[in-house]
């Protein structure tokens, strides 16, 4: 009696075990290709693709051992026996074929194929045969992998092989038969009635070859690719007791932003340094072979991009009232723009108030200037984003109806920007151009705080795109622009810190600053400030359209900002800044 | 799952109580042309075939293993232990006294047995304080009840906005609930309970007749008229507010249909009836012999609502909607409700107690703000009400489900009109496959937001 039970309510459905693996188990849903890092490797199931004979895949640098080579001869292989199909009677061979090949390979042909080194030289499947060496020159035999390509894609049924003997070494004379031809089927690998991988296989076939993560071979891949990711750069552990940012993020800006090198040999925490620029130049300081074999336990496990040794708690997710209509979610994010457009203008004219590196002399403070100028035009492309993720949400909440007017595009800057006066209390200030002093980059890091002033405004957004009413897409935008916030404030820290090794003299303006004013917006500056305008015109046209839509502009707008760049350098050689607004 | 949590202490204070008599059931089974399985813990449903349903059915009475040889799955649930939390809701009972003299009302007309009252600002604040301070982050609710709130509309007005600006500054978030009868309900408050997308529970009972035969104001006017008239603004347009109307049920009239239709046609999407337990009008509460009545009258509503449904409307019923909701869930609770686990209610002059049913009653009391939640209090209250420990409920199939029933009925009038729960349980389970299978939609949101 077959016993039906259908679980219904939720409770019901979760307590149900059903049988079998798990879809993520199967071969489909593998990111499975030839590279072993992965959890299957194909050329391990072709290799006894033609029942009776194992290849292998694997080319050495010689034309002689180029190509799928006989490794094998398995005159037991349970699919040249009748018994094997007979409760799979839909995939048995024709029999005659199938006896005709046993016999072969325990006869004369088969006694053949297991002296000297053989090749397989052509396939043939429904009229079509493939020869597998180079069009135009015979003695240049296919590399394994395109041979193992062609293989692969053979299909089920009749086929014919030529196995051609190759010399072990140059000028060798290779006594007959030269050549053997086989008739056989492409095997079927998996027992149709059944749906398991066929007899044939050997327990660890299918897996051999493949890495071990954790051990020696995790130390160098070839490819660099890992089923589960091998991180290169992480951010260092919390230490116990450490103040973090509500991102999670160290407060202390140095080690928030600080990569270390994950396989580093050295695990003692005081001496942990930042990690080299590129993959040769960490290479001595990580573990090495052996030494990963012994020591694999001490990689940390890295969540969210950083190494976690303790129990990892997942941040709370951010709570905030929603807003109440998707009329007030499209004015807010509109309002959210301007404030995004406005301080990126602040933090572009501050970058060109910072010396060119090429400017200074001293090595420190042009080391210091690269770095402070790279990471402020960052945050700055950071913000432009932003504005233009605001304007992306503003347009799917029109483009879903969920609106009932039009609120985009909004690429007005705000003219007043949230700031905190001496006690700590918000206010809000006239916006302003001004060069990077200490007091401004204590302002932008006020701005930026933690659910401050800007980040602040997305957490309601976020709540409000949370309820099924709005799309899920939307939601994830919000969340990115979240995290993305996250990063400036500890970035600006960063900055501050760096820069406070070059303090200013009394009087005197800092040594990595220029003197700069705004530049006249109908005379020095007008060629700047037509650029800038150029920009916002073709921004503005492309999120009108919906900027997926109309990629045009936005390339266009992109191509501006280079202009830009260069005439904002130039001005700033003259100690103008550019009279944004 | 903090449903299951709770379970654990039942399986120690099981074995311990029950040893001498039969075990408490584990599985309801419900006949028809789909066999539905109920395994009471973890209130699991399952359809089944005839064969094992049959299979279940003997052998359950034998007490042998057919069901977990068929279920290959616990049929008896542990969890850990149930760890008691601070509440992460409250009531102000803002205003201890009404416009309305209903004959009916459970709080003496609002006064609870003493003077009227008017919560003062500082006692509202202060319990949202100790609300908003031991939130945790959690999303907290704070209701306004009474008597009529409305009558108390500054303190009204200042706790919201106080609590929105302390849960901001404290990175949780708050939402807003009021009971009122609507008859003081003011433009202004009506954009007010918008903006800050209040759930307003309105005290309506059905048409003019029916309503204003309980529900008296004391100047005469009909109480119905008032309160829909300054309803209508809001009903026309809740904006993010969520509007329901809760109909008391007498025996003088169990029609539930009828009072659903009424209501739905003033405006109300959303609309619940209760069942009059107990009332200072004792000849109002409904008797033994009236609960096979009131079931019939319950079901016949839900078929009504059902088959609106059917024809492409969403449930209005809310009893029939919160059941199926519960049941979809899974929802497996020891308790009844919420009360004192997870939220508290404060009288005017700041005393907690369990819930906002029994207010100023020494039996109930919960501490004060001044000197804060009693956790002992809380502990015994709810050790001494776990279902598993209350009779006839440790025997019912349905014990996880119903919880026992109102702890502030229960202490009054006992236990009464079980057969009346069970009914109405099981006609709820056996509607609910037809939902699953007809209108997945209207239950199965696994996106949908859970507050």
């Amino acid at each position: 009696m077959s016993e039906k039970i259908f679980p219904l309510n939720l409770t019901a459905r979760a307590a149900m075990q059903i049988a079998g693996n798990p879809a993520t188990t199967r071969l489909e849903s593998g990111v499975s290709n030839c590279f072993p890092g992965l959890e299957f490797d194909h050329r391990n199931l072709d290799r006894r693709f033609f029942p009776g004979l194992v290849f292998e895949f694997a080319s050495s640098g010689s034309a002689l051992r180029q190509g799928a080579r006989l490794v094998d001869l398995d005159v037991d292989d349970p699919d040249l026996s009748p018994a094997a199909f007979q409760n799979r009677p839909g995939d048995a061979p024709d029999p005659r074929v199938q006896e005709r090949l046993r016999d072969e390979l325990r006869g004369e042909t088969g006694r053949a194929l297991q002296r000297g080194s053989w090749f397989l030289k052509t396939v043939e499947q429904g009229g079509k045969s493939i020869a597998l060496h180079s069009h135009n020159n015979p003695a240049s035999p296919l590399d394994a992998m395109t041979t193992w390509r062609l293989v692969h894609s053979l299909e089920p049924g009749s086929i014919t092989l030529t196995l051609a003997r190759r010399p072990e070494k140059e000028g060798e004379t290779i006594p007959e038969p030269r050549e053997v031809k086989l008739v056989g089927w492409r095997r079927i690998f998996v027992n149709s009635h059944e749906g398991v991988i066929v007899d044939a296989y050997a327990p660890g076939e299918l897996t051999q070859s493949l890495c071990s993560p954790w051990t020696h071979d995790f130390r160098d891949c070839a490819c660099t690719y890992w089923a589960s990711n091998h991180p290169d750069i992480v951010l260092a552990e919390d230490v116990m007791g450490e103040p973090t940012l509500p991102s999670g993020t160290s407060a202390n800006p140095e080690r928030a932003n600080t990569p270390i090198d994950w396989l580093r040999s050295d695990r003692v925490r005081a001496r942990t340094a930042a990690a080299e620029g590129t993959e040769a130049e960490n290479r001595s300081w990580q573990m090495d072979h052996y030494e990963i074999n012994d020591r694999w336990q001490d990689l940390a496990i890295v969540l969210g991009g950083k190494e976690t040794a303790a129990v990892y708690f997942p941040r709370p997710s951010e709570l905030a009232n929603p807003l109440s209509c998707p009329d007030e979610l499209a004015q807010h994010l509109k309002d959210v723009a301007t404030l995004e457009h406005v301080v990126a203008l602040e933090y572009l004219y501050a970058l060109y108030s910072l010396k060119n590196p090429n400017e200074v002399r001293d090595p420190d403070l042009r080391d210091t200037l690269i770095f402070v100028r790279h990471e402020v035009l960052r945050i700055a492309v950071s913000e432009m984003r932003h504005l233009r993720w605001a304007n992306q949400l503003i347009w799917e909440l029109e483009h879903a109806g969920l609106t009932t007017k039009k609120f985009g595009p909004s690429l007005d800057p705000a003219t007043q920007v949230p700031a905190l006066d001496a006690k700590g209390q918000p206010y809000m200030r006239p916006r302003a151009l001004r060069i990077l002093s200490p007091d401004v980059l204590q302002e932008f890091i006020d701005i930026e705080a933690p659910s401050g002033t800007i980040e602040g405004q997305y957490a309601r957004v976020l709540t409000t795109l949370r309820q099924p009413r709005y799309p899920t897409t939307l939601h994830q935008l919000a969340a990115t622009v979240i995290a993305d916030g996250m990063q400036h404030y500890s970035r600006f820290r960063d900055i501050q810190k760096q820069l406070a090794f070059f303090p200013e003299q009394v009087g005197q303006t800092p040594p990595y600053l220029r003197a700069l004013t705004p530049a006249s917006p109908t005379g020095d500056g007008k060629a700047a400030k037509d650029l800038y305008d150029r920009i916002v015109g073709e921004l503005q046209t492309a999120y009108a359209k919906g900027d997926v839509e109309d990629a045009g502009h936005i390339a266009e707008a992109r191509r501006i900002m280079f202009d830009l760049d260069e005439a904002a350098e130039t001005l700033g050689t003259e100690g103008f800044g550019v009279p944004f607004f | 799952m903090t449903d299951f949590v709770a379970l654990a202490d039942l399986h120690s204070s099981q074995n311990k109580d029950s040893a001498a008599s039969a075990p408490p059931p584990r599985v309801h089974l419900i006949s028809g042309e789909r066999p539905l399985v109920f395994l009471v813990e973890g209130s699991r449903l399952f359809e089944v075939d005839r064969h094992l349903f049959d299979a279940i059915s003997q052998s359950e009475s034998k007490g042998d293993t057919a069901l977990e040889a068929s279920f290959r799955l616990p049929i008896n649930l542990s969890g850990s232990n149930f760890q008691l939390s601070h509440p992460a809701a409250i009531s102000l009972n803002i205003a201890q006294t009404c416009n309305l003299s209903c004959s009916y009302c459970y709080a003496d007309e609002g006064r609870f047995g003493s003077r009227p009252r008017i919560m003062p600002l500082d006692v509202a604040l202060g319990a949202i304080d100790r609300l908003i301070a031991f939130a945790q982050g959690r999303r907290v609710t704070v209701g306004f009840i009474g008597g009529e709130p409305f009558l108390n509309r500054e303190v009204l007005y200042r706790s919201v906005e106080y609590a929105l600006d302390l849960a901001r500054a404290q990175g949780c978030a708050v939402g807003f609930s009021i009971t009122t009868n609507g008859t003081l309900m003011t433009p202004e408050d009506v954009q007010f309970l918008r903006n800050h997308r209040f759930a307003v529970s309105v005290s309506l009972d059905g048409n003019a007749t029916t309503n204003d035969r309980y529900r008296r104001a004391r100047n005469s006017n009909s109480s119905f008229e008032t309160a829909v008239r300054a309803l209508l603004p809001l009903l026309d347009n809740p904006g993010e507010a969520r509007v329901a109307a809760r109909s008391t049920i007498t025996r003088e009239d169990l029609r539930v249909t009828e009072r659903i239709e009424a209501l739905a046609h003033v405006g109300f999407g959303e609309i619940g009836v209760s069942p009059l337990r107990t009332s200072a009008q004792s000849y109002l509460s409904l008797r033994e012999s009236d609960w096979p009545m009131f079931l019939e009258e319950m079901i016949r509503a839900a078929e009504a609502d059902w088959q609106r449904v059917c024809q492409g409307s969403s449930f209005r019923f809310s009893n029939l909607a919160i059941a199926l909701k519960q049941i979809h869930r899974g929802a497996c609770r020891p308790l009844p409700c919420g009360s004192v686990a997870n939220y508290v209610s404060v009288s005017a002059d700041g005393g907690y107690f369990t819930c906002h049913r029994t207010v100023n009653n020494p039996e109930f009391a919960m501490g004060s703000i001044s000197s804060g939640l009693s956790k002992r209090a809380r502990e015994a209250f709810l050790e001494a009400r776990h279902v598993d420990r209350q009779e006839p409920c440790r025997n019912c199939w349905a014990r996880y489900l119903c919880g026992g029933g109102c702890h502030a009925e229960v202490a009054v009038a006992g236990r009464s009109g079980c057969d009346y729960i069970r009914g109405w349980l099981e006609y709820c389970l056996r509607l609910y496959p037809k939902v699953l299978r007809e209108h997945p939609s209207l239950i199965d949101k696994t996106h949908e937001v859970i507050e």
